[in-house]
């Protein structure tokens, strides 16, 4: 195979060399059981999805990420309960134009949704609903799993977003809120409970999606669930 | 890659001249630099040349050579160049944000070695140039990416012929991306699995399979690969040859890195994320020259009103293409720099602009520049690109302006 970009150089790594995560991941050889969900993450330009998911996949704070131009890649394996789970997440381009033509694609066969504001702009937080409407459009089920999350706590002083304005949006489409920062490294376990939370919750209730079970049911395990997991540590 | 029989005959108004010269003896570099100099002072400029040249192997050799040749290739008269922008070109136009969001991202555009203050100055041109076309054509919309487009020929030829370059690109090569949807270059991704199929049959069927779509090229068309390639000589050699070509070249490069991929591919898992994956990373050391003309063979042997026959290619006109041939017929009577510079000149003393004893080139000069030339010639002599990494960021933007008017006007000058 052709030598890749360097790992430096590298804008969608998947993995680090160092990977430091404490999860074991198991990169190449993924067994045969290895159960896969996909993850689609949205929001406004520059909110930092790009970042949040090169923190869970690669460990690190990507220093300099550059615009992402439709959609991105990356992957990660986790050794959940003795099992395997390989979480494949699309990152998306911001930029409005992108959404109506080019996203869609990646919309289809989802199994959850990761809507992404940045807590220091308030124009990104209202875009919020946008998205969620969005997605809707693109046909996914009222069942599939989505979380809003608020990035750049870490810029403490220039906070646009209050977490009572958040928290009342997002239980008013009853999905649960976190607020983290990619950058922050003492949240880094956080961003990675975030997408863990997810994947126990995808991870749990594959065979009732199978089985087509009411909605309210879910919802309560799924706040069940919530609640277990870990919640706003900004 | 299988099947690629090359066409003798290129038909058209120089629509497939730029195919013929791969398979040609390698006469050389010193002969290439002699055939492109000749080819610019010739009367007309001997564009065919210049178009081979830029196409066939090492491209355009050199940044000076570019610096001549790339305006060439898009009609652009350097000595009559667009004023540098003026600070109310950032005034509320609606994609400012957006461009200034993507314009701070940009960081690994620029040499590694380059201070910040001279990247900061080059990052402020690059927001001026953007916003400068967006606003001369209105219908013109801004995408993520087409600032990959401006650095690459920012980075290249300075500010003003950058942003001469830019217009021209973006009502032309560019024009599909630019709708206010991305619609029209859904379509003209649309080409690339047919030109898979002519080819590789099995390939395109598994590519087929696994839904992959073809999103995964689109940062590849719309920036010129300037968003995926990591080393900067390897995307000034494609701009040489898309510059030299039609606007679809893009895409008929993409099909031919996927076949030079194909083993690869067909050895991933069938599934939309893996070939995707697989695909969207590209690898840095292709062989360019190898790939440029096995793009050039499958663009003469099908080429887009060919492929245009299927279904899902019909339904759409692009400006890009409907365009090309009249832009391409244009740029057949340019003039060379010599006599351009003597008409400008003329033009300019007849004018009220005024004309300065230097040279025509001046009077497209905003005036502060030019004062600034005036006190600053010792200045500009160092001001070639990669002697300036230890000027401050003020003599960099005036080593810039005095890069916009080309080497031989700096030698006129001392
Ligand atoms: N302070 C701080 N900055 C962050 C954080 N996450 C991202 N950033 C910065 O925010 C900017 C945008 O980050 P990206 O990850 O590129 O944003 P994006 O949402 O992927 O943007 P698009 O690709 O344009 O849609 C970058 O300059 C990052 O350095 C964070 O947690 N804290
Ligand atoms: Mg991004």
């Amino acid at each position: 195979m052709a030598i890749e970009k360097k790992p430096e150089d590298e804008f969608d790594t998947v993995f680090s060399q160092n990977d430091s995560l404490e999860l074991s991941s198991h990169h190449d050889y993924v067994t045969a059981q290895t159960r896969i969900f996909k993850i689609i993450v949205i929001g406004d330009s520059n909110v930092g999805k790009t970042c949040l998911t090169y923190r869970f996949c690669g460990g690190t704070f990507l220093k300099n990420p550059e615009a992402t131009i439709g959609v991105d890649f990356r992957e990660r394996t986790l050794e959940l309960d003795g099992e395997s789970i390989k979480l494949q997440i699309w990152d998306t381009a911001g930029q409005e134009r992108f959404r109506k033509s080019m996203v869609e694609h990646y919309y289809r066969s989802v199994h959850a949704v990761i809507f992404v504001y940045d807590v220091t702009s308030l124009s990104s937080f209202e875009s919020i609903p946008e998205w969620i409407e969005e997605c809707r459009r693109h046909c996914v089920g009222p069942l599939v799993p989505r979380i809003m999350v608020g990035n750049k706590c870490d810029l403490r002083d220039r906070r646009e977003v209050p977490t009572t304005a958040a928290q009342c949006l997002a239980d008013s489409y009853n999905f649960p809120l976190f607020e983290t920062s990619a950058k922050e490294p003492a949240e880094k376990e956080h961003v990675d409970a975030i997408f863990l939370t997810l994947a126990y919750r995808l991870k749990s209730h594959k065979p009732l999606r199978l089985k087509q079970p009411s909605e309210s049911n879910i919802r309560q395990l799924w706040n069940q669930r919530e609640q277990e997991a870990a919640t706003c540590q900004c | 890659m299988k099947r690629l029989k090359r066409k003798k005959q290129n038909a058209g108004v120089g629509v497939n001249g730029n195919g013929s010269v791969t398979r040609e003896p390698d006469c050389g570099r010193k002969q290439k630099l002699a055939e492109i100099h000749q080819a610019l002072i010739s009367d007309p400029v001997d564009i065919e040349t210049l178009r081979r040249a830029a196409a066939s192997k090492g491209g355009l050799l050199t940044d000076e050579l570019r610096r001549k040749v790339w305006p060439k290739l898009l009609n652009i008269n350097v000595y009559d160049l667009p004023y540098k922008p003026g600070r109310d070109v950032r005034e509320k136009h609606k994609d400012y944000n957006q461009v200034v969001l993507d314009v701070r991202r940009s960081m690994k555009r620029f040499p590694k070695g380059m201070p910040a203050a001279e990247r900061a100055v080059l990052q402020e041109q690059m927001t001026d140039i953007i916003l400068e076309v967006l606003k001369r054509t209105p219908q013109l919309h801004y995408y993520q990416g087409y600032h990959d487009v401006a650095v690459t020929l920012l980075l290249v030829v300075g500010e003003r012929m950058a942003l001469a370059m830019l217009d021209t690109l973006s009502n032309h090569h560019l024009r599909d991306f630019m709708d206010p949807t991305m619609d029209s270059t859904k379509h003209i991704l649309n080409y690339l699995m047919p030109i898979l199929e002519q080819v590789d049959e099995e390939l395109h069927d598994f590519m087929i399979r696994a839904e992959v779509g073809t999103i995964f090229a689109l940062s590849w068309l719309i920036t010129w690969y300037g968003h995926v390639l990591s080393d900067f000589k390897h995307t000034m050699r494609l701009y040489d040859f898309f510059l030299a070509s039609h606007p679809l070249m893009p895409i008929y490069l993409a099909a031919t890195i996927v076949l030079h991929r194909e083993k690869e591919v067909k050895k991933t898992e069938c599934d939309m994320a893996m070939v995707h994956h697989l695909l969207s990373r590209i690898p840095q050391d292709l062989p360019y020259e190898l790939l440029i003309g096995q793009a050039q063979d499958l663009f003469d042997q099908y080429p887009p009103s060919l492929l245009a026959k299927q279904a899902a290619l019909q339904s759409r006109k692009s400006l890009s293409i409907s365009t090309f041939q009249a832009f391409q017929f244009a740029t057949l009577h340019q003039r060379p720099d010599s006599v351009l510079q003597r008409l400008t000149k003329a033009q300019g003393s007849t004018t009220s602009r005024q004309a300065s004893q230097h040279s025509g080139l001046e009077a497209a000069l905003p005036r502060d520049r030019g004062q600034m030339w005036g006190k600053g010639n010792r200045m500009v002599k160092m001001a070639v690109w990669g002697l300036s990494a230890t000027l401050g960021a003020a003599v960099f933007a005036v080593a810039q302006t005095a890069m916009d008017w080309g080497p031989e006007v700096l030698l006129q000058l001392f």
